[in-house]
């Protein structure tokens, strides 16, 4: 093996790997906000009592498991549009797209956690006559969040790499911009080696944050 | 005069059913506790004493019958005389009034000795935050835990927990208080601090209804004194004529094994009943 690196091609182009960075990062955040909150909802409609609710979240997350990402990102943007109308740009369809998906992910990790929460706790918090909302959000929840930090950032940390999948829909994220580049300068070598560590360094970068913070939320308790 | 009779009831039961699938746990219960008594009720596991406590705050729903605390209906009675729930509002105005100690305690395990005690004043009933600290402060004062107000649950002792379960009921300055079996789940070294807080509160004229297998208690506190089986208020009567003088035979047998400590355990908690002395 006698490959000559040549890094200056990402230095040279720097500006246009930030951009990616960016793209991705974007991305990825509003994604997994629409996941959290979504995510919510549909983890509540599961333990409810409701049973249409519970029908409809149940399937709601065995649809979005079972399926590939990479088929929902271009059902959303090539076949959402001919059934419904709804035409949307290729950025917001892959925020959709992981959005779903990453909501029904969510929603098993809001279950477990309320679940894992003692039903002692609710009876408590109603017998002094909170109302299910306001128990959930004063008592069951912040219990629950401690429990669902690990798995919450597994979640975090697999749809920051999906997002990778929305460069087959020409959003100009990270891999994106990687690919044009290693079209243009020859180098996929170094572009890729170098892309791979960025998402490296962004990942772990999420997993230290919730570290810190279980160590601070286990140092109140 | 029956409005001013019913005035000084606290809690009028009448024909309070209550069934968990096939199993019928309360048959056409009836009962009334008057302001300020304090009414122990005894019984085999499963013979229905605790799903008749927590039909009075609703923690169960009754399938039939009506049930009235200080004057008012907790619920509906259709007119096949099944019981239907108030909106969720209207009984969480209710939970309110009437304060509730669990047998595992349920302390919040993420807030503090005094954060458990104001939750509820602070986001139940809307009391600015410093008023409810000094409430809460109070409270644990009576319990004798004002030392414990930073604590977390974690670091509490069982009998600690409970003193504060009752602090945090209390706060929310309850009409009655409902306990169901609050020693069972005490080391029994434990057992006499909280029987004494309950004690006191007894003799600052609470209404309550005590759910126990402490006969010593029941014998020292009770105004009066009902023995539960199989889902019927077999018996009723002052501990004197509970403890010396039951009627039922079966009563004389549920007493007979839970006051010889070397009987085999009958009680909800899997271990005899003990008497333990409050001091």
């Amino acid at each position: 093996m006698n490959y000559e690196f040549n890094w200056t091609v990402v230095s040279e182009n720097w500006d246009y790997l930030i951009m990616g960075i960016v793209q991705t990062l974007k991305v990825t955040a509003i994604s997994l906000s629409i996941a959290i909150v979504l995510g919510l909802a549909i983890g509540l409609m599961r333990i409810s009592k409701q049973p249409v609710f519970k029908k409809f979240a149940g399937a709601y997350v065995e649809v979005f498991r079972n399926t590939p990402a990479l088929v929902q990102l271009i059902w959303v943007y090539y076949c959402l549009p001919v059934l419904t109308g709804i035409n949307l740009s290729p950025t917001a369809s892959c925020i959709a797209a992981l959005g779903v998906n990453g909501a029904a992910y969510v929603a098993e990790i809001f279950r477990a956690g309320i679940q894992a929460v003692p039903s002692g706790q609710a009876e408590a918090a109603r017998s002094v006559g909170m109302s299910y909302a306001m128990s959930m959000r004063k008592i069951i929840l912040p219990q629950a969040f401690r429990h669902m930090i690990p798995p919450f950032v597994n979640e975090a940390v697999s749809l920051l790499k999906y997002s990778s999948l929305v460069s087959v829909l020409g959003v100009a994220d990270l891999t994106y911009q990687a690919q044009t580049l290693s079209t243009t300068t020859f180098r996929p070598i170094e572009i890729f080696t170098f892309i791979g560590f960025v998402y490296f360094i962004l990942c772990w970068l999420i997993s230290w944050a919730a570290q810190v913070l279980e160590r601070r939320l286990r140092a109140s308790a | 005069m029956m409005h001013a009779e019913s005035q000084q009831n606290m809690v009028e039961i009448r024909t309070l059913r209550k069934s968990f699938g096939s199993n019928v746990v309360l048959r056409d219960v009836d009962l009334t506790v008057k302001k300020g008594e304090v009414v122990v009720v005894i019984g085999a596991s499963g013979s229905g004493k605790s799903t008749l406590l927590r039909c009075i705050n609703l923690m169960e729903v009754p399938d039939s019958g009506r049930i009235v605390v200080g004057g008012e209906p907790i619920g509906q009675q259709n007119k096949d005389g099944s019981f239907r729930m108030f909106p969720e509002k209207i009984v969480n105005r209710k939970r309110t009034q009437i304060g509730m100690v669990f047998q595992h305690f349920n302390l919040f395990n993420h807030l503090t000795a005094l954060e458990n005690v104001t939750v509820g004043p602070i986001s139940v009933k809307k009391m600015a935050p410093a008023e409810a600290r000094e409430l809460g402060m109070q409270m644990l004062t009576k319990v004798g835990l004002a030392d414990k107000a930073d604590a977390y649950p974690s670091r509490l002792s069982g009998g600690q927990k409970q003193r504060v379960a009752i602090a945090r009921a209390l706060a929310m300055q309850p009409m009655l208080m409902l306990f169901d079996e609050p020693t069972s789940a005490l080391d029994p070294e434990l057992v006499g601090d909280v029987l004494q807080t309950m004690k006191q509160l007894a003799d600052e004229g609470m209404t309550m209804i005590v759910v126990t297998h402490e006969m010593g208690f029941a014998r020292e506190v009770a105004d009066r004194v009902l023995f539960f089986d199989a889902g019927v208020m077999l018996e009723e009567g002052t501990p004197e004529e509970i403890f010396t003088n039951p009627r039922e035979e079966r009563t004389r047998e549920f007493l007979r094994r839970v006051l010889s400590p070397s009987a085999p355990g009958t009680t909800g908690s899997g271990r005899p009943a003990t008497v333990t002395a409050i001091r």
